[in-house]
């Protein structure tokens, strides 16, 4: 496997606030690698370092093959969008490409093409500051587009986009992933990371917790396998059957629900028979990439900490 | 690459908001003073040193000193204050709201040489307050002939060889300090990184501040930048020659342009 994205013990402080903590990243070229974590992890500021415009603190990497420390060899490659769109308000759309155009020496016709890529070719000649948000996000992956990448880095994409927006990004990224372009994305809906990603980093306080497949992270958690008796009242007796059997179990109304892997669905069931219960529902839930998330960091939509009971152990990551 | 950075700078600068309003508010101006300048010449102003009685008091300006060869270069000095102090304030502005808006990251994404960009920007600002000061002239010169036909003022000094050298002269005396002021305006701007501060900042200094300092330091206007760069559009002061004025205001704008580059060049651009 190539990498597009490695580092080394990257770190950054800020005073006495250490932002990244020796981050070990790994980034698979041709891949949509998502970037996950709650607000403050650290994952805004990891994506400025390897676009050159924070200095590391300590450690070193290399972004398609050329150092972390000389950003100038690589950033022609890349296209970002970092934190949301910044763009001059009083100047139209196409004006504010062409100002970047112009920065990287790039042909003009890639702004109309950039307008055209995300629907803006009609609003293009608008004022930035008379766009809606969803607008103002489509310019910003517009002007990443520009240079027409081989690395696209982009912090939270799809914030302020309806679902209509959300599903355009998502066909682009594809799309964009289909064409060999690497794309590098960090965002909160982690639903929708889970749909177009290959690959995952997880970060919590500036330290890596996960970074490998969506599959290997999905299949690392719990399998959680539910049945429900024909009649109610068998519920408590299948459920100290499981519980004898030494499996982690619960009831939840009329259900049970078995924490474990997908085979103990057949040993369900073989005690459901042994024990003459005869069930109407049986069925396994692998765990989202979002059940995960929770699961490993103990926070709630990527926001504010907010510990979670939760038995299940973080896979091995960065450090 | 240079180039290319000063000419994405112009898309902005161009920008009808700024572009037609500043300019079109320097020409108003421009042309205001001008007219202004020959209907009040020989006109007697109250308090002055000439004395009582209804023809007594202080002459601005006679129609005689009018028609001096020096006139039209004069004329284009007294433009230097007001348009020092938008070049100031324009260059600060355009500095600090890359910092405030977020948009410099979008552009060090594109142009990671970050001494090419701050180049480049400079130079764009530096050339939009040039031209500035050449409307100005122009318009102020155009006013002037209109003006002297009116008053009956001959224009023939003028257009004689030694009123054209210092017309001209003036002219560069006045963009030179004008780029002075467009250089501190950049790094104002660039250190504090707020629109609102770096004019505030920068017009506090330039105005109150030097001339309190000067007023009350015996010598220090030959030391303080702002008064260095207003005796550059003034071709010298009594207390400072024209010649000590420009080297030891390049000094200044080279020390200060250093310092600038060196803080953009290392400064983590988390905003």
């Amino acid at each position: 496997m190539t990498v597009a994205i490695e580092t080394h013990d990257l770190t950054k402080r800020f005073g006495d606030r250490v932002a990244v903590d020796h981050a070990n990243l790994s980034i698979p070229t041709g891949a949509v690698s998502g970037f996950i974590g709650p607000n403050g992890a650290g994952k805004t500021t990891t994506m400025r370092m390897l676009l050159g415009l924070v200095r590391p603190t300590a450690g070193t990497g290399s972004v398609l093959g050329e150092p972390l420390s000389a950003p100038e060899r690589y950033m022609s490659r890349i296209g970002a969008m970092i934190e949301g769109p910044t763009f001059y308000g009083p100047l139209s759309g196409r004006a504010n490409l062409v100002v970047l155009a112009r920065l990287a020496q790039l042909p003009l016709q890639r702004v109309d093409e950039g307008l055209e890529r995300v629907g803006l070719t009609d609003r293009g000649n608008d004022p930035f500051r008379a766009y809606s948000h969803g607008m103002k996000q489509r310019l910003g992956i517009a002007a990443a587009l520009l240079p027409r990448p081989e690395l696209l880095v982009l912090d939270e994409p799809t914030n302020g986009l309806d679902p209509a927006g959300i599903g355009e990004v998502r066909s682009l990224l594809r799309s964009l992933r289909d064409d060999g372009i690497t794309v590098f994305v960090s965002s909160h809906l982690l639903a929708e990371l889970e749909q177009i990603c290959d690959h995952v980093v997880m970060i919590q306080l500036g330290q890596l917790m996960y970074q490998g497949t969506v599959e290997q992270l999905v299949a690392a958690q719990h399998t959680e396998v539910w049945a429900r008796p024909e009649r109610p009242e068998d519920t408590p007796r299948l459920l100290a059957g499981l519980l004898a059997a030494g499996r982690q179990a619960r009831s939840d109304g009329p259900w049970v629900c078995v924490i474990a892997d997908e085979d103990c669905a057949a040993d369900l069931y073989r005690l459901a028979v042994r024990e003459q219960i005869t069930l109407v529902h049986l069925s396994t839930r692998r765990q989202t990439l979002e059940q995960a998330f929770l699961a490993m960091t103990g926070t709630v939509s990527g926001d504010v900490a907010q510990p979670v009971a939760s038995g299940v152990g973080a896979v091995g990551g960065g450090r | 690459m240079i180039l290319a950075a000063f000419r994405s700078e112009w898309v902005k600068l161009r920008r009808p908001s700024l572009f037609l309003s500043l300019y079109g508010a320097i020409a108003g101006v421009a042309l205001l003073i001008t007219i202004l300048t020959f209907a009040l010449a020989g006109h007697h102003f109250r308090g002055g040193g000439g004395g009582g009685g209804g023809g007594g008091g202080r002459v601005a300006i006679t129609l005689a000193q009018l028609a001096q060869p020096d006139a039209l270069g004069k004329a284009f000095s007294g433009f230097a204050g007001l348009l020092g102090i938008i070049s100031l304030a324009v260059a600060g502005a355009q500095m600090a709201s890359e910092y405030s808006v977020g948009t410099l990251r979008n552009l060090l994404i594109r142009q990671p040489r970050r001494l090419v960009l701050l180049a480049g920007k400079y130079l764009a600002v530096l050339t939009f307050s040039a031209l500035a000061v050449l409307l100005a002239c122009i318009i102020g010169a155009a006013t002037a002939f209109v003006m002297a036909h009116v008053r009956g003022v001959s224009t023939s000094a003028w257009t004689s060889s030694a009123g054209l050298s210092d017309s001209l002269k003036a002219f560069g005396e006045v963009a030179l300090a004008v780029c002075g002021y467009t250089t501190l305006g950049i790094v104002v701007g660039n250190l504090l990184r707020s629109p609102g501060a770096a004019i505030a900042v920068g017009l506090v200094y330039i105005l109150p501040f030097e001339l309190i300092l000067s007023a009350t330091v015996s010598g220090s206007d030959k030391w303080l930048p702002g008064q260095l760069l207003s005796a550059v559009a003034s071709g010298g002061s009594s207390d400072v020659n024209l010649h000590t004025a420009i080297v030891r205001a390049l000094a200044y704008m080279i020390l200060l342009a250093a310092g600038t580059a060196a803080l953009f060049v290392r400064r983590d651009v988390t905003a």
